[in-house]
């Protein structure tokens, strides 16, 4: 007992001095901390530890890439950083706030405020245009109908896609269909990207084209990327990597 | 755009589902306005029925008749105690019952009446002045509801001849008039002619028998207190009466269609039930198959509410256009179609057969409502969802 209590003593100490490093060399900030993340899931009665007591620090402003092996719980350190799922144990502090401690209702509007998402699958909704998708975040802002529509136009130029505005997501390449996701997830700016294989259904020069923007995004914008990929090519374009391994940081 | 777009939009999105929903909306609300309309039609017959006559019959039962002699007793305007009765004019009539030999399948009410006193206690029955006196002069002579005329192609003047069946025998009439109604309360299908004709071919024993005695009151909110008057009169009679205002006879009428009335309410029910299923099965399916999408809602900061009100939105939606065409194609195929051929031909039952706006409405919001109940379950369910299980993807 007393050993292990000497060893939590000294992780604390190790991490407040590497803090302090921190912010007297480069006056880094922390939008993600992490601390001693669990994550369990119940398949019957086979219990699945996703994660283990993880610790995860990401600056503000950084590009980051997860990598790993499939089951190794990229996506569900991702869904943790997004606000969509709770730790079993652990605190997730996002830009301040104790995510893990929210309440469904008060995590969906945090994430209306601080999160855009980009999906493998660019999932946008097929009934709606290029438009009408890029404005579907702001719905739920209290912004003008022309207001949205000023905004969504001017996030569609950003991605390109001005001359696309009332095609319908069948009518788009994959890769213009992403564009039109990372146009939706960085309308209503947010503070944080996160990126579940951006460009895992995408051949290599719409791949590039959708690395292209979320760099953009990150230096231009100062928006904080996470993504995950499997993708080494995507992964250089982070600036920097993690890897994964049966729900570890390596 | 606004969440309503995106409600509407999802109508859109398997056409053929939804039309095909919305025809059987369509058809659903057909039937049910249909079946409505007939409870209208009828309730409408005791609407329009004269609440200032009064119908006197056998207590025991309306095919027993009545001595002649009542009709006198009645034209006395004296109750029981001497005092006036309220009765201002009285007529009689018996039922015929006989069929048109050219067209035995086709119903339409015959009956022996005493024709002045008849025109002037049912003074809706409109006739030219030649006419009535064709009428008056003529023992064989009978007059018909234009309907019936029409139907039957019948003209002033024609000969024709009747079958009986409560009376056997070929009975000849010549068409002296043919009445129009002045007010609803009369049956334009309907054909009369002289009592005197029927009681004096009778056997001696069944002459001078009325079916019923039809009386003129002077004040119509006194109908009930004047029926319990006469019958009162005839209480110490062999053949006791039984007396209530047209009205009240209509109602009664209904009252004995209780079992026909409770099964058009009953598939009205089951219809509506039919309804909700294929609404729920629609509504489920669509909503099943966007659960990936309700997940990614979810993630940008829709609330489960939102969900809630886009499915129910597109449910209610769909039951608007449903009902709302429904009731167009029931104003085409009742009102302009089935009503005045109904109105023609059974009159005496569906005086006025056409879509009420109460039932239109009705049935736009029935639409509505049932979809909105059959929308409920998915609706819950997907807000229910774990945004996580819905956008999975193994990482």
């Amino acid at each position: 007992m007393s050993d292990a209590t000497t060893e939590a003593e000294q992780d604390g100490n190790e991490r407040a001095g590497e803090e302090a490093v921190y912010r007297g060399t480069k006056e880094l900030e922390h939008i993600i901390k992490l601390r001693q993340i669990s994550k369990t899931y119940w398949r019957g009665k086979e219990r699945l530890d996703v994660l283990q007591d993880l610790d995860l620090d990401v600056q503000k402003g950084a590009f980051e890439a997860l990598m790993g092996p499939s089951g190794s719980g990229k996506s569900t350190l991702l869904n943790l950083i997004a606000g969509l799922d709770v730790p079993t144990r652990g605190t997730v502090q996002i830009d301040g706030a104790d995510v893990g401690r929210m309440s469904e209702g008060t995590r969906a509007k945090w994430r209306a405020a601080n999160i855009g998402f980009v999906f493998q699958s660019f999932n946008l909704i097929p009934v709606l245009t290029a438009l009408q998708n890029v404005e579907l975040p702001l719905l739920l802002t209290h912004l003008s109908g022309k207001e949205r529509k000023k905004r969504a136009n001017i996030a569609l130029k950003a991605v390109g896609l001005a001359d696309r505005v009332s095609h319908l997501p069948k009518q788009l390449s994959g890769g213009q269909e992403q564009r039109v996701a990372i146009a939706r997830a960085f309308v209503n700016d947010p503070k944080i990207i996160v990126a579940d294989e951006p460009t895992g259904d995408l051949d290599r020069d719409s791949a590039s084209e959708v690395l292209d923007l979320l760099g953009k995004l990150n230096k231009e914008f100062d928006k904080t990327i996470m993504m995950v990929t499997h993708d080494p090519a995507a992964a250089e374009r982070a600036s920097i990597v993690r890897k994964l391994d049966k729900g570890q940081l390596i | 755009m606004n969440a309503a777009t995106y409600a509407a939009k999802n109508l859109l999105r398997n056409k053929v589902r939804t039309g095909l929903t919305i025809l059987a909306i369509v058809i659903t609300m057909l039937a049910f306005m249909g079946l409505r309309t007939v409870l209208d039609a009828w309730q409408a017959g005791a609407d329009y029925a004269a609440k200032d006559r009064l119908g006197t019959r056998h207590k025991i039962t309306f095919i027993m008749p009545l001595p002649l002699s009542y009709v006198d007793k009645l034209r006395q305007n004296k109750d029981a105690n001497g005092q006036p009765l309220g009765v201002t004019d009285v007529t009689w009539a018996n039922w015929f019952g006989a069929k048109n030999p050219n067209a035995e399948k086709d119903f339409f009410a015959n009956m022996a009446v005493d024709p002045e006193s008849f025109l002037r206690v049912y003074d809706e029955i409109s006739l030219t002045p030649e006419e009535k006196q064709a009428w008056l002069s003529n023992r064989r002579g009978a007059i018909v509801g234009d309907l019936l005329a029409k139907n039957f192609g019948w003209k002033v003047g024609d000969k024709i001849t009747l079958e009986g069946t409560i009376f056997p025998g070929n009975w000849d009439f010549v068409i002296s008039g043919i009445y129009h109604a002045t007010r609803k309360s009369a049956d334009r299908n309907s054909f009369y002619f002289h009592w005197n004709y029927l009681n004096e071919s009778l056997p001696e024993q069944r002459q001078d028998k009325v079916g019923w005695i039809a009386s003129r009151i002077t004040d119509p909110s006194k109908s009930a207190e004047i029926s319990k008057k006469i019958d009162q009169l005839f209480a110490g009679y062999p053949d006791q009466t039984l007396t209530m205002s047209e009205h009240q006879l209509q109602i009664s009428m209904m009252g004995m269609l209780t079992a026909v009335l409770t099964a058009i309410n009953v598939v009205s029910l089951v219809i509506l039930a039919i309804m909700l299923l294929i609404l729920g099965n629609t509504i489920a399916m669509g909503v099943r198959e966007r659960t990936n999408e309700y997940g990614v809602l979810r993630a940008i900061g829709f609330m489960p509410r939102h969900l809630v009100m886009f499915i129910l939105g597109e449910a209610a939606t769909l039951g608007l256009l449903g009902g709302g065409l429904g009731v167009l194609a029931a104003y085409g195929i009742i009102d302009h179609g089935v009503g005045p051929a109904l109105e023609a031909n059974m009159g005496g039952f569906f005086p006025f057969f056409r879509v009420s706006p109460t039932t239109a409405l009705m049935a736009i919001g029935l639409a509505m409502l049932l979809g909105i109940v059959a929308a409920a379950i998915p609706a819950y369910r997907s807000s229910r969802i774990e945004v996580v299980d819905a956008i999975r993807r193994v990482g």
